[in-house]
């Protein structure tokens, strides 16, 4: 049996304020990322699959979930300094290039992190945009939207056939 | 059909808010002839506007104006939170509407009181809201469709020993019923049911009620403020319109449906000399008690898939732990309720990121869930209360939330988790979660019911201590939370309510 090392979350009694700290641009932060081309950030597909690591779902997805991501904070002042302050936290966590450290030491700067509000707000909007993103819902096998094939009444919504009968 | 009143004629009855509560009171009092303004603050949807997309869906029907402290997932649109709903529709149970006499006072903290109504006063109002909303297991309806979720759930439960566990219950047709469609199975109940085979007041209190002739639905009117005359007696409602305009709408009574926080915001914010502390609040109980539920979810990997997506939302309930055994560390009892979530709720449930995480999301549809609902304590500090300087778009002042779960409602969710870790490794889950789900979608008591006045804000007929031309009629009248979804209680006190106010009404007390 597998635990997962969960800390039961709590009710946030007060309203959640993005940090606005200004901060030294991150030395892994490209300025590239900042342009409309799609052009793939190796740092932040990096931390997307650190967050969540699908073992054989292509790097594709993860640079695609970051842009979306990227786009949606450019467009809102309250989050447009985010990236750049976890980038600059992530590199005073590893004393260095937080890109160029070993994945240990990666993952133990996020843990280290996760508890702040930039963080936070982070994570939530990756969870938000990964977990809807058509290139994940094909790799864990959902399909979305059913209306238009009738629900799943005469689609297998009770066709489980595994489980002990009669006891 | 729907008809239209003028702004000056104080005839009518004016109801605010258009969910389980508002919707209900409304139809039902002009089903008896009586004049009905219905304010809404949201838009009406179609069914053609319901889309299987739970971020587009939010965005058309989710309440977002700005407040300060816990979350609250409620709806803004012509249906209220009937939209977004599950469906599950229980009947509190005997001693939940005694749970002073029942449990004790808790502790200092804790505010627990009695209902000055009882269960068999309720029956025949619940009689007549299960029928109203085609409650499955109910009036000959037969039971919900189990679903693979649901079945692997039920296999759990009886080989944890369980007994009462039932697809009953289920506010959503099994089959076609009252000129709508039985349920296709389609999972995205919580973003409105796109057949209309989930009760929902959008289409069927609301357009009844139109075909009385007796009701006026105004939509995209934002209720401010209850005004008064100088014997205390309301008047009148003022609202602002879909272009901001202010108008008042006059009144012989008025009845308040808003969910928690605006039934409490707009009492407090109809503050005047005579009633310095807001309308209703001179025992300065409203806003206080705000309860929830002991929420918490469980996920668990099982050996071979179930495909947890597929089918209704929530397919039903374990009552066997809903009753009062203080042997289990804490009062009051809990339901478990099957449940499936889609990928982003379920990454969200857990709310961790990591290969502990990820572990439960590659195994997707290998995924079993179920969530917990239970009784919460109330709690004077759990409280809506306004900011005394910020306002909102509307120019009103910014409500605050604030909720803390109580020592009793963390052991109860500890003993639920446990139990629902039992239900899934009975049948060989190979990965479990569970923890907390702050989701306050279930919101009660802050204008409850009480007795003795000082103790609440409104009477055994949810009508106001202090006014008696101002009625409750949602879930902030609840004395005390109970375990389970409080939507079906809602609809049978909003009936109880309208017999009330038509009979005040004849003997010419209103």
């Amino acid at each position: 049996m597998h635990d997962s090392q969960i800390t039961r979350r709590r009710f946030v009694l007060t309203a959640v304020a993005a940090s606005t700290v200004a901060v030294a641009p991150a030395s892994w932060l490209p300025e590239n990322i900042a342009r409309a081309d799609g052009t793939d950030d190796a740092a932040l597909t990096r931390l997307a699959r650190l967050l969540f690591p699908h073992a054989g779902l292509a790097d594709t997805v993860y640079a695609d979930v970051m842009e979306i991501l990227f786009t949606t904070f450019e467009s809102d002042p309250a989050k447009a300094q985010l990236l750049d302050t976890a980038a600059s936290a992530l590199d005073a966590q590893v004393n260095g290039n937080w890109f160029d450290a070993d994945e240990d030491s990666q993952i133990s700067a996020i843990r280290n992190i996760e508890g702040e509000v930039f963080f936070a707000a982070i994570l939530a909007g990756v969870r938000g945009i990964f977990y809807y993103h058509p290139g994940v819902w094909a790799h864990i096998d959902y399909p979305g939207s059913s209306k238009e094939h009738g629900g799943y009444k005469h689609r297998g919504f009770n066709d489980i056939g595994w489980l002990p009968e009669g006891e | 059909m729907a008809k239209q009143y003028a702004l000056d004629d104080a005839s009518v009855v004016v109801v605010i808010g258009s969910g389980a509560g508002g919707g209900t009171v409304a139809n039902e009092l002009a089903q008896k002839g009586i004049d009905v303004v219905c304010l809404e603050a949201g838009s009406r949807l179609t069914l053609a506007d319901v889309e299987n997309n739970p971020p587009a869906m939010d965005a058309k029907m989710g309440w977002y104006d700005k407040r300060i402290g816990a979350f609250l997932w409620v709806c803004k649109t012509v249906g209220g939170t009937t939209m977004r709903w599950s469906g599950i529709s229980p009947r509190l149970q005997e001693h939940e509407f005694r749970v002073l006499t029942s449990y004790g006072q808790i502790d200092a903290g804790t505010s627990l009181i009695d209902w000055p109504v009882t269960l068999e006063e309720l029956a025949p109002y619940y009689d007549r809201a299960e029928s109203k909303m085609g409650v499955s297991g109910t009036h000959g309806i037969p039971p919900s469709e189990e679903s693979n979720n649901y079945k692997v759930f039920k296999a759990g439960a009886l080989r944890a020993g369980y007994k009462q566990v039932t697809s009953e219950r289920l506010a959503i047709n099994p089959v076609a019923r009252d000129g709508r469609p039985g349920c296709q199975q389609i999972s995205f109940c919580h973003s409105g049911c796109a057949i209309g085979a989930k009760w929902s007041t959008l289409y069927t209190e609301i357009p009844k009620a139109e075909r009385t002739g007796h009701f006026e639905l105004r939509a995209n009117s934002m209720a401010v403020r209850i005004e008064h005359d100088k014997t205390g007696k309301v008047t009148g409602v003022i609202y602002r319109d879909q272009g901001g305009e202010l108008h008042e709408q006059k009144a012989r009574a008025v009845c308040i449906a808003g969910n928690v926080v605006e039934t409490a915001r707009i009492l407090l914010n109809s503050e005047s000399a005579l009633f310095p502390q807001g309308l209703a609040n001179s025992s300065g109980q409203v806003g206080r008690n705000y309860m929830r539920h002991t929420f918490g979810s469980a996920i668990a990997v099982m050996p071979k898939p179930v495909n947890l997506h597929r089918g209704a939302r929530q397919t039903g309930v374990l009552f066997d732990e809903q009753h009062h055994d203080p042997s289990r560390g804490f009062a009051g009892g809990y339901q478990l309720q099957a449940i499936g979530l889609n990928p982003h709720s379920i990454s969200n449930s857990i709310g961790d990121w990591g290969t502990g995480h990820t572990e439960f999301m590659q195994n997707y549809t290998k995924l079993a869930a179920l969530f917990i609902t239970g009784e919460d304590p109330p709690e004077a500090d759990n409280r809506i209360s306004l900011h005394p300087t910020e306002k909102d778009a509307n120019d009103l002042p910014v409500p605050v939330i604030e909720y803390r779960n109580h020592a009793n409602t963390d052991a109860m969710r500890d003993h639920a988790i446990a139990a629902s870790r039992r239900i899934y490794e009975s049948l060989g889950a190979t990965h479990f979660w569970g923890g907390d789900a702050p989701v306050g979608c279930h919101n009660m008591g802050v204008a409850r019911m009480s007795a003795d006045p000082k103790d609440g804000v409104t009477n055994r007929w949810g009508q106001a201590h202090d006014v008696p031309n101002v009625f409750v009629s949602d879930g902030s009248v609840f004395s005390s939370s109970g375990a389970g979804n409080p939507t079906l209680t809602i609809v049978a006190l909003a009936i109880r309510q309208a017999d009330h106010i038509a009979e005040r009404m004849k003997r010419k007390m209103l």
